[in-house]
């Protein structure tokens, strides 16, 4: 973890190395929504060098600082997805199932107009990670909506490992199983490397070996799972429905070194309670703001808002968009407006996307608010965050323009005022 | 004058004996007229008795119902759906011309779809074909109420399904060397096989027509066509073609089609009517424009391109359209399809009369649904703010006057 975190400075002031010269940009927002604390009106946002300097109505523009205008608009932290299953190149799901091995940044494409979209939607930061219908489904990797490469993008790599007990074939049983028996065959393989290891410290210390230090290492299938097994490394375990939430809870007994987070699905509303008792980090799948359940026996159905029902049961609510184009779930605005609806408070459901899935990440002190230190990732919108007719005009990330909505050519294209 | 004063009497014996309804301090969306911020409605029997300011004179002992911050609309009207059918249901795949089949024969009124629609606050539907027959049957308009479909019919043979495009030959194969093993190895397997299907069907009603005219005797023909009767029917103009039609030169072959046998027809689904508003708007053709909310082309049948500019374009030429969910795959949320135009430009109160009045006119029931003003069927929505705000919850849904579950 403390490795990360030293690669995850040493990458991020590698990305802020252009602005070092004591870039300074203010914007002058009619209304800034900080997340951290009261709302401001007629705020000034004083970036330099791509942080954040201060933040309030009385900061002073310096003379040499780059103005943006937003004195009609509001600014707000971008959005911070947990849990992204797209921008990648042939899918998000490998066909076979154990795949632990694998790794989003080997799928990811710069390219992808999901990351166009992201932008377009006012999403600054995405955990990029394998969808739900493997088992073991490779591991993800945190970036930013711009680059040309997955290098630029990158925020951190090895951001945790897909788990999913989703069972492709029907049987939950049998999808248990097999995740029990693989994370015990990995487990096999790292006890088996501790006893070689100490094995090689007693033939060293006894001379019967001219090597200076143990080499075995586990094949680069297992890597990952052990990993995972020693907390080096996140488990983000999709949980579809309340039957698996009691697997969660013995994986949890069973590996008590484990970092988990769970992605629930809609049907997992039924085990608010015991979500809660987990006192794990929940991020809900895009589905869940709302949802028909249908009873098996009548065939009525019920609308049922998982966010509203984990939110009443004390869950900290992280919220997902959906990679379908189909959906107006893909819309940030959207799905918090679906909670709202469904009698979520707010700031609960602005929190859900921002400084919530940033402090899963761990990165609540770079991102998901709007406060002296932070990361400069701010969006500026027409108008507040939750009205159909708002738009982002423009994003930043890191102090830098990243997205402007006036030369945004795809939304011209669809709008009919390209020049074509 | 008689008659008058015999009728203000039985106006009056009704409002007595039935139960008055008031519901007053709510935002009125009449759509039929102007809006009222602090509004009353009064319902008796099933029907609007009247709208009206706060000042409007009311009757005594009558319920009230407290609204003061909520938003009225009419119940809305969703122009075109499958609910109730399935999608083997809605196509008639024995022959490619079926212009005699209702719809009515095979809706559902328990597909759990209308109750879903209703708490959307969807009051009427019209149900049509499918889309995997050049002429594909007669649809029909629901109000979703009651448990037969008796009782929810609000208009029968409400418009004539005609199909464009590639749709309906989509899985027909040609008969080449062997015999043909299956209904697929058939007629139309083209794009220009479709429209002359659609042609061909018109030609031989016009000579049925032609054939009724001669005189009796041992000339005439004998045999009554059903079909036929319905095509005579749209030749006519007394039955609407509802022509799907989702590609630029699609639209135009609808339009060419129904000025050649002088039918009237409306285009159904219109992905690319922004390609097509002038033709649009001097024809004076109006549009049942689906899912105005997809993004994906790729889910669009015949490839057509969706602009987001579609319903302003068409607003601003003064085409009359309808904005609706469309006969094909689930169900999506009309308010949430109207929002997402609001968002690409529309101005509230045309998107708002898009899902309410202007599908009634279209469909021929707006002296029942689609506005409020006395008279009119008590179909309603209570909102809890406006309705193209996304946080907006429906409070309830009033169909005849009734709460619905």
């Amino acid at each position: 973890m403390m490795f990360d975190r030293i690669l995850f400075a040493t990458t991020l002031s590698l990305l802020t190395a252009p602005a070092v010269a004591q870039e300074l940009v203010a914007v002058k927002a009619g209304r800034v929504i900080t997340m951290a604390g009261a709302e401001m009106k007629n705020a000034v946002v004083l970036i330099e060098d791509g942080r954040i300097k201060e933040v309030g109505a009385k900061v002073e523009v310096p003379w040499n600082a780059t103005v943006i205008d937003a004195s009609d608009k509001v600014v707000m932290p971008t959005y911070v997805l947990a849990h992204a299953t797209s921008g990648m190149d042939g899918g998000s799901n490998e066909r076979m199932a154990n795949v632990p091995f694998l790794s989003v940044k080997d799928g990811i494409d710069p390219s992808s107009s999901f990351f166009e979209e992201s932008l377009r939607n006012g999403i600054g930061t995405l955990n990029v990670i394998p969808g739900n219908s493997t088992l073991l489904g490779g591991v993800g990797m945190v970036v930013r909506p711009i680059g040309k490469t997955v290098e630029d993008m990158a925020v951190r790599d090895r951001s945790g490992l897909k788990l999913s007990l989703a069972a492709s074939s029907g049987n939950k049983v049998a999808q248990i199983r097999q995740l029990r028996r693989t994370l015990r065959d990995a487990e096999d393989t790292r006890k088996d490397l501790e006893r070689q290891e100490a094995e090689f410290e007693r033939e060293k210390a006894a001379g019967a070996t001219e090597k200076e230090k143990f080499e075995g290492k586990p094949d680069d299938s297992k890597k990952a799972i052990i990993e995972f097994l020693e907390g080096k490394i996140r488990g983000y375990l999709y949980v579809p429905s309340a039957a698996e939430v009691n697997e969660a809870m013995r994986m949890k007994r069973r590996w008590a070194g484990i970092d988990l987070a769970l992605v629930a699905g809609p049907k997992t509303y039924k085990a608010a309670r015991q979500l809660k008792a987990l006192g794990l980090p929940v991020i809900l799948d895009a589905t869940a703001m709302q949802f028909y359940e249908v009873d098996s026996e009548t065939t009525e159905e019920t609308l049922v808002s998982t966010a509203k029902v984990l939110d009443d049961a004390g869950v900290p609510l992280i919220f997902s968009i959906s990679t379908s184009t189909r959906s107006a779930q893909r819309y940030p605005w959207w799905q918090m407006a679906t909670a709202i609806r469904n009698g979520v408070s707010r700031d609960t459901a602005m929190r859900a996307l921002t400084i919530e899935p940033a402090k899963l990440l761990g990165l609540d002190k770079e991102v998901g608010t709007i406060e002296p230190g932070k990361i400069a990732n701010l969006q500026i919108l027409t108008g507040d965050p939750l009205k159909a007719t708002s738009w982002v005009d423009t994003v930043l990330l890191e102090g830098e323009i990243a997205y402007e909505r006036s030369t945004d050519a795809r939304l011209q294209h669809l709008f009919g005022t390209d020049k074509n | 004058m008689r008659s008058l004063i015999l009728m203000s009497l039985c106006a009056t014996t009704l409002v007595a004996q039935e139960n008055v309804t008031v519901f007053r301090g709510a935002k009125i969306h009449t759509v039929a007229g102007e809006t009222i911020d602090d509004g009353v409605l009064v319902v008796a029997a099933g029907k609007v008795q009247l709208v009206g300011g706060a000042d409007a004179s009311l009757p005594v002992d009558a319920k009230t119902v407290d609204l003061s911050g909520k938003v009225i609309t009419p119940g809305l009207v969703d122009a075109s759906t499958s609910i109730g059918l399935s999608t083997r249901d809605a196509n008639e795949q024995g022959e490619e011309v079926t212009p005699q089949v209702h719809v009515l024969d095979a809706v559902n009124p328990q597909d759990k779809r209308f109750i879903r629609a209703r708490r959307a606050g969807v009051t009427t539907v019209q149900v049509g074909a499918g889309n995997l027959n050049v002429i594909g049957g007669l649809g029909a308009v629901l109000k979703i109420r009651g448990v037969t479909t008796r009782d929810m019919v609000l208009r029968d043979e409400s418009g004539l399904r005609l199909t464009l495009g590639a749709q309906p030959s989509r899985g027909n194969r040609s008969i080449r060397f062997g015999t043909p093993v299956g209904i697929f190895y058939r007629r139309p397997s083209t794009r220009m096989g479709v429209v002359w299907e659609a042609r061909k069907a018109f030609y031989d009603a016009m000579e049925y027509r032609e054939q009724k005219t001669v005189p009796d005797g041992d000339d005439k023909p004998t045999g009554f066509d059903p079909g036929m009767e319905v095509l005579v029917r749209a030749l006519e103009k007394e039955v609407t073609v509802h022509t799907t039609a989702q590609a630029e030169h699609d639209i135009r072959t609808a339009l060419r089609l129904a000025e050649e046998f002088g039918y009237d027809t409306l285009i159904e689904g219109g992905t690319e009517a922004w390609r097509v508003v002038e033709e649009l708007a001097t024809s004076g053709t109006k549009v049942l424009l689906s899912s105005p909310s997809t993004l994906d082309n790729g889910a669009r049948a015949d490839g057509a391109e969706f602009r987001y500019h579609t319903v302003k374009a068409l607003a601003d030429a003064g085409v009359e359209f309808a904005i609706q969910t469309g006969p094909e795959g689930t169900p999506l949320d009309l308010i949430q399809e109207a929002m997402l135009t609001v968002r690409n430009g529309l101005d509230e109160s045309v998107a708002l009369a898009a899902i309410t009045k202007i599908p009634a006119e279209i469909l021929g029931i707006d002296d029942r649904v689609g506005s409020l003003a006395a008279g009119r069927d008590a179909d309603f929505v209570v909102w809890s703010g406006s309705p193209f705000d996304p946080t907006t919850r429906i409070e309830a849904v009033y169909i005849d006057g009734e709460e619905t579950e």
